[in-house]
């Protein structure tokens, strides 16, 4: 169980790299193949509550870090408040929920049926980005939906969620190798 | 038969020539219809194997010039470049763009300098034309992040040229592919804006110089306490190959 553990935290890693190099597919509203989520849920799906929350924190620390704009201190009487962003940290709250819903089928997945989770994983990613768009909206106190939005992310979570069985493929592979026993 | 007489002869010979004669006659124009035909074959593979070849050789003229055309926008772009590092009054370093959009929602671009190569946060990046393009978020060892001004988080203190209008530029999230808008926010909100007017830099707040272009005004807004005013950018978002950082930054 724990080599399987470090086995995912080095994918984790690797993912991390991989995702710098995935770029938007312009024709299909700028979508993109999230990697570093997708391990973190299949991940989830794998290992036990304490492990995926494990995966969680690292994936959603590993993504702030990637993504979180920090501003310096600007001049208040120039610039309008700097509340307008969201804080380090906080994907790890929508990774460990992500993390719950793919527990939620887990027993099913142990079953051996691997694809409900890998259209879940689909399912997750939407929810997601939707859920981080309306928290970036929110906390500069508008909620601006558009077509466009709704595309990118609908289109985002299917390319990624086509992946799925990539990235489920290898953590067998990797539980095989590690002696982890992922179905009953 | 041998006895018959010269007239009698040339009787059967004229005989013979009026039946057979139509025949002759449409039998030359066959044949010549078939000579016609076999040599417009002929012609025709000819042609076909000339066309063949001037597709092929239009093709690599295509390929010829779409490649001249390249060579010359990075030639243009490198030109422009040169001279804006030789006329700008800043000291600036020039970068070149090495990624687009790495992030999902933040509008942000990555150049090939890092901090050993005087890169540091919050330094002003300008486009060839002297344009503002955004300031350095994040500097890292061998490539920098540049936030750019179309994204929703930047704030750029701003004026309207010939009026006594200042506000902060914000950027306006797009639709991908999309030419990014900006806006003027913090306006009177009985300012008297033109469309087309120039907007730049004030220099307030310190984060970046004064006067550098923005972009000009296209639709004013009032607001019940203040107005908006729609911008387009004086730089080309979509084409950015090579960005100057300033590291003389001073401000007002």
């Amino acid at each position: 169980m724990l080599s399987y553990i470090i086995s995912l935290i080095g994918l984790l890693l690797l993912s991390c790299i991989v995702q710098q190099f995935l770029p938007p597919i312009a024709p299909w509203y700028g979508a993109r193949v999230l990697v570093l989520p997708l391990v973190v849920l299949c991940g989830s799906a794998t290992v036990s509550t304490a492990g995926m929350l494990v995966l969680a924190f690292l994936g959603g620390f590993l993504w702030d870090a990637q993504h979180i704009i920090q501003h310096p201190t600007l001049n208040p009487t120039v610039f309008a408040p700097p509340s307008d962003s969201l804080k380090f940290g906080y994907s790890i709250i929508l990774y460990a929920f992500m993390g719950f819903l793919m527990q939620g089928i887990r027993p099913m997945f142990q079953e051996g049926k691997w694809y409900l989770s890998a259209g879940l994983t689909g399912v997750a990613i939407f929810l997601y980005l939707f859920a981080e768009h309306l928290l970036r909206s929110f906390v500069r106190g508008s909620l601006d939906f558009d077509n466009g939005i709704i595309n990118q992310i609908g289109m985002t979570s299917l390319f990624t969620m086509l992946a799925s069985p990539v990235v489920f493929w290898m953590l067998y592979r990797i539980a095989d190798l590690c002696g982890h026993e992922i179905s009953d | 038969m041998f006895t018959l007489s010269e007239d009698a002869v040339r009787q059967v010979q004229k005989t013979y020539y009026s039946s057979i004669g139509p025949m002759i006659s449409k039998g030359a124009k066959a044949e010549k219809f078939a000579h016609d035909f076999i040599q417009e074959v002929e012609h025709s593979s000819d042609l076909k194997r000339q066309l063949e070849q001037s597709q092929r050789e239009r093709d690599r003229f295509k390929l010829i010039a779409s490649r001249v055309r390249e060579l010359e926008g990075e030639n243009n772009e490198l030109r422009s470049a040169l001279l804006f590092q030789k006329q700008t009054e800043f000291d600036v370093i020039a970068s070149r763009v090495i990624r687009r959009q790495p992030h999902i929602w933040n509008s942000t671009i990555e150049i090939n300098r890092g901090a050993g190569e005087g890169m540091g946060v919050s330094l002003c990046v300008l486009a060839s034309n002297g344009g503002l393009v955004g300031r350095v978020s994040l500097p890292g060892d061998n490539a920098s992040s540049v936030l750019l001004i179309t994204d929703e988080e930047s704030q750029v203190p701003a004026r309207v040229e010939g009026t006594p209008e200042v506000g902060l530029i914000v950027g306006q999230r797009t639709a991908h592919g999309e030419s990014p808008k900006l806006r003027l926010t913090y306006l009177s909100k009985n300012a008297i804006l033109k469309k087309g007017m120039n907007v730049y830099t004030d220099g307030r707040g310190k984060l970046f110089p004064a006067n550098i272009p923005i972009g000009t005004i296209d639709e004013f807004e009032a607001g019940p306490v203040y107005g908006d005013a729609e911008i387009t950018p004086a730089v080309d978002f979509n084409n950015l190959k090579t960005v100057f950082v300033i590291t003389d930054v001073t401000g007002d």
